[in-house]
């Protein structure tokens, strides 16, 4: 599904100079579930974000369903982002303003789709993470869970091959967090690809594969059996 | 999708209520101040459109030469001798009609009034279409005729079927009604709200004028008095510049050369633009400055919700950070936020629209104007306006918080970065110079015309009570008689006569040589009649030889005087080159007459140079003689006493001396308020604009300060826990906006002195420095601005260091 070759990512300020990928090969297929894993400033969430088209690499060649999209600019990278690509974050990020089904349809806005249709898929995707008759809510209203249940819903309503979630436990206590990771492994069974960065051993073990950075390397691959 | 960006739009006002407010009324009191600017342009620059002839008609008008000295420019009238050589010469133009305005005690039965009449050529009723209620085009062909409007047809017979009705001009001559027409509409010339008490209510034949004074029917070269109109109609296939060739060629052909001394061209401008002559004749740009300021007020309101709608949008970066995310592009991201922008300038409109509507009455009240907001005619530019404004002012937050990378949005960095920062000193730094702008030439403005007003003072202008038109025959000959009466009234000191009191805009001159015949050693001197007590009426000293006095016959002016006494103050010994007053004293000098007949005047007394005219002109050399047919105006000093009491006593003393001519009698203040309240209504209306842009400035400063200091928060913590004191902290969040302030001042205070010279120059005694008043203007600027940070800074100063760490 991706591969990213010799892959490089440097921040650069005035006076620093910091290496955050250095130079990571990594390859993905379709239906995996990889956690990545590494201590604060490793490099996971940039990772992630270049795997997500969020962020542009400073050097090296990303292959994503045999395309080299390293060299496109936001315009082209959101384009292939919105097609393929849902995201669950930390904080949910969840709009304010925007009621949940709101929220989950937001995933949709932006994809030439009749409202007619939308709605139907947002009321599909309530049903299935048990949200429905949080319909009308805001996100205010919610628990953490609940809003992450959200985050989940409209990284999937879309029908993305690939869903990035950047540690999408962090913010929850381990009930929830054990929820959320549940929904994680079943969208995974449907054959919904995902690459998650934890801190969490024992969430890491929910997926395949887990690749552990340090310093803007990988530094091993663990492989579990399905 | 459209519906959804206004739902959030919607959403997001309800969820920030302040900022909402804020943002809504301060572009809602901008969009009032400009729609309002707007109308009232439109309605001063299209008066008389209603009439049918209005784009074919002309107005003829003069250019004033140095030597006529009057203080202006250029006036929208011109001789009377003027029309007859137009419609002599150029076959071309349809119809020439002239208006000479004159006043007049009218009467019906034991109805009197002053008037004033427009006498006209009868060819003014063929230019201007009026609705006749009676009678038709033809009225004013019957030498006796007078054309009514409805209002005065009312005001003297209780109904408007009045033709053949008599009404008596002075109780000597009678005109008959011979038609009726409605009030002409507020917004014509006729109409002006400029100069007090003009209005169309009489109109008669030009030739009545002849029958009442001899007036020449072909005009004069004499007098010219903006009262005096000159209407040319021309056909359709002719226009403005084949007129102003034609009279131009007029000028150089027909206009006798003494008269070019006086007059240098004569001018022609569209009937649409008489309304304004006023404005064009003192020389300022009233309208343009009017539509200037309203759109600086928006512009400043512009920038305001630019500034605050800034601030607020860097807090939505994680929503844009996810949109990006979600796929949205740059150019949707953009659309949303200016159809949240278009939201809220629709909102603004309506809330100005609301306002206008109180608004517009309440002025139309005081101002008598009929402004009115037609909706049908206005709703296009008022569609323009919101969208511009909304366009324009969200553009800037627009793209900045959209042209984020989505990592770098959702990570917020905007909002804890210096972005935008630069701009945003800019746009506070753009809106405190336009409003220390308008305040400093505020500030000029009023210490300019407060000069005016203290300059007047040198007359005790409260204690004088003035009767006007004492020329009247049957007045004139009972002016002794009502002096004594007068002077018996307890608190009256003195009563005298005179041709023109203080502050009045008459302009009478006569060009005097040292040597009789002598035109190259010609000196003009103003001159003004008087009988002897004016001078203690107004407290002027004597500075050299004697004041005028009624025993000796050679003081008092005749029709066959070839030597007069007479009084000139010290510019004119200056002038005449006769040395200090005392020298002065029994210097002779001369003027020829039409006929080359010399006149010899003898200097008895010197008076101290005063602004007689005073308001914007400069001092001038005067004449004094008594010449007792030229009296028309009489002064009443009041000292003492109950003034009200004392005008009802002068009342009194009046009817039982002239008891069929009503008093025409008011303060000196009041003529002095004719003219300067031009200049106070001015100002009043310019202070109006810079107290909304300094307002709006406030609370666009306040916003962002606001805003500023919740994004150093941290910072300001990590301050406190190292140990900065409250005053420490305050210095420097106020210090943050001291720069951009600072850089205003320094751009607008510069500008606004350029800019008040030309209020200044147009008067002869200006304020000592406009310097002085910038500086303070802009330390009131200065202190407003700091005023409003500090108060926001000294109380997140104060907090808690913990709360301010926590905030990240």
């Amino acid at each position: 599904m991706l591969k990213l070759h010799n892959m490089y990512k440097v921040y650069r300020t005035d006076e620093v100079e910091t290496v955050a990928l250095n130079g990571v090969n990594l390859e993905i297929a379709q239906g995996d579930f990889v956690a990545i894993m590494g201590p604060s400033g490793c490099g996971k969430s940039t990772l992630l974000n270049i795997i997500g088209m969020l962020d542009n690499p400073s050097d090296g060649d990303y292959f994503f369903f045999d395309e080299n999209v390293a060299p496109y600019n936001e315009s082209g990278r959101s384009h292939i982002r919105k097609q393929n690509i849902g995201f669950i974050f930390q904080s949910f990020n969840l709009i304010d303003e925007l009621n949940v089904a709101e929220n989950i349809e937001l995933a949709l806005l932006y994809h030439n789709m009749p409202a007619s249709e939308r709605k139907r898929r947002v009321a599909d995707v309530m049903d299935r993470m048990g949200i429905a008759h949080r319909a009308g809510h805001m996100p205010g209203q919610l628990s953490g869970g609940q809003q992450q249940r959200v985050a989940v819903a409209r990284a999937v309503v879309g029908d993305q091959p690939l869903i990035l979630a950047d540690e999408p436990t962090g913010n929850l206590d381990s009930v929830h967090g054990q929820e959320v990771m549940e929904l994680l492994r079943s969208l995974n069974k449907e054959g919904t690809t995902i690459v998650m960065v934890t801190h969490s051993p024992s969430h890491a073990d929910y997926a395949h594969r887990t690749v552990n950075l340090f310093d803007g390397h990988i530094v091993t691959e663990n492989t579990r059996a399905a | 999708m459209f519906w959804n960006n206004v739902k959030i739009a919607l959403r997001n006002l309800r969820k920030n209520k302040v900022f909402a407010l804020v943002n809504i009324l301060g572009l809602a009191l901008g969009l009032t101040i400009y729609v309002f600017g707007g109308l009232l342009v439109k309605y001063e620059s299209t008066h008389d459109m209603f009439f049918e002839n209005a784009p074919n008609t002309y107005t003829i008008g003069s250019i004033a030469a140095p030597d006529l000295d009057v203080g202006v420019d250029r006036f929208n009238a011109t001789f009377t001798a003027v029309g007859p050589i137009i419609e002599a010469e150029l076959q071309d133009v349809r119809k020439v009609a002239r208006t000479v305005a004159a006043g007049y005690l009218l009467s019906v039965g034991d109805k009197s009034f002053y008037e004033g009449v427009n006498f006209s050529d009868t060819a003014l009723l063929e230019i201007f279409d009026f609705t006749y209620i009676y009678g038709d085009a033809t009225a004013l062909q019957d030498p006796s005729g007078l054309v009514l409007t409805e209002s005065s047809a009312i005001k003297y017979f209780g109904r408007t079927d009045v033709v053949n009705e008599t009404i008596t001009f002075d109780n000597e001559f009678d005109f008959h009604v011979t038609g009726v027409i409605e009030d002409v509409p507020l917004n014509s010339h006729f109409s002006s709200s400029v100069i007090a008490d003009s209005g169309l209510g009489f109109i008669a034949p030009i030739t009545g004028l002849n029958r009442m004074r001899d007036w020449d029917l072909a005009g004069n070269w004499r007098n010219l008095s903006i009262g005096n109109m000159t209407y040319v109609l021309l056909p359709e296939s002719l226009d403005e510049q084949w007129l102003t060739t034609q009279i131009d060629a007029i000028y150089e052909r027909a206009v006798p050369d003494e008269q070019k001394k006086v007059l240098a061209g004569l001018t022609v401008s569209p009937l649409q633009r008489a309304n304004l002559a006023v404005w064009d004749m003192i020389g300022m740009p009233v309208i343009a400055v009017v539509s200037l300021l309203s759109f600086l007020v928006l512009l400043v309101a512009c920038v305001n919700y630019t500034n605050l709608a800034t601030a607020q949008s860097l807090g939505r970066s994680r929503e844009v950070g996810m949109r990006k995310t979600m796929g949205a592009s740059q150019m949707q991201l953009l659309a949303q936020f200016l159809i949240e922008s278009l939201v809220i300038a629709s909102l603004a409109m309506i809330v100005a629209i609301a306002a206008l509507e109180l608004v517009i009455p309440l002025f139309n009240n005081v101002a008598n104007k009929s402004l009115t907001l037609d909706y049908l005619k206005t709703l296009p530019w008022l569609v323009l306006t919101t969208v511009l404004v909304g366009l324009i002012a969200g553009m800037y937050p627009a793209w900045l918080i959209t042209r984020a990378s989505p990592i770098d949005a959702l990570r917020d960095l905007a909002r804890k970065g210096k972005k935008g920062a630069r701009m945003r000193a800019v746009m506070i730094g753009a809106q405190f110079a336009i409003s220390a702008f308008m305040l400093a030439i505020v500030s000029i403005v009023f210490m300019q015309n407060e000069k005016v007003k203290e300059s007047s003072y040198v007359f005790p202008r409260s204690e004088i009570y003035t009767m006007d038109r004492l020329f009247v025959e049957g007045i004139r000959d009972r002016l002794d008689t009502l002096k004594y009466e007068l002077e018996a009234i307890p608190n009256v000191s003195t009563v005298s006569f005179s041709s023109q009191v203080p502050y009045e805009q008459n302009n009478s001159q006569r060009s005097v040589s040292l040597k009789p015949g002598d035109e190259a050693g010609q000196v003009n001197l103003h001159t003004m009649d008087m009988s002897p007590d004016f001078l203690k009426t107004y407290d002027i000293p004597l500075l050299a030889g004697r004041g005028l006095d009624r025993n000796i016959s050679q003081d008092i002016e005749k029709e066959d005087s070839t030597t007069i006494n007479v009084l000139i103050n010290e510019l004119a010994v200056t002038n005449l080159q006769f040395g200090t007053p005392n020298d002065a004293i029994n210097q002779r000098f001369y003027r020829l007459d039409d006929d080359g007949n010399s006149t010899e005047y003898i200097v008895v007394g010197v008076v101290p140079t005063q602004n007689i005219v005073g308001l914007f002109n400069e001092v001038k050399p005067w004449m004094f003689a008594y010449d007792t047919s030229a009296l028309r105006i009489g002064s009443i000093r009041i000292e003492g006493g109950n003034i009200m009491d004392t005008v009802e006593e002068i009342e009194a003393a009046w009817k039982r001396v002239v008891p069929e001519y009503p008093l025409q009698g008011r303060f000196l203040d009041e003529v002095f308020d004719d003219v300067y309240n031009i200049l106070k209504y001015m100002n009043m209306a310019l202070a109006g604009f810079a107290f909304i842009a300094l307002a709006l400035a406030s609370v666009g400063l306040f916003g962002l300060a606001a805003f500023m200091a919740a994004q150093r928060t941290k910072e300001i913590g990590m301050r406190k826990v190292l140990g900065a004191s409250t005053s420490q902290i305050a210095r420097l969040l106020v210090w943050q906006f001291s720069m951009p302030v600072l850089w205003a001042l320094a751009i607008a205070l510069p500008a606004a002195y350029f800019a008040s010279t030309t209020y200044l120059n147009f008067f002869a005694e200006r304020i000592e420095s406009p310097v002085l008043v910038l500086i303070v203007a802009g330390a009131l600027a200065v202190t407003l601005a700091w005023s409003t940070v500090a108060g926001h800074a000294i109380r997140i100063a104060r907090s808690n260091p913990i709360m301010a760490l926590r905030y990240e």
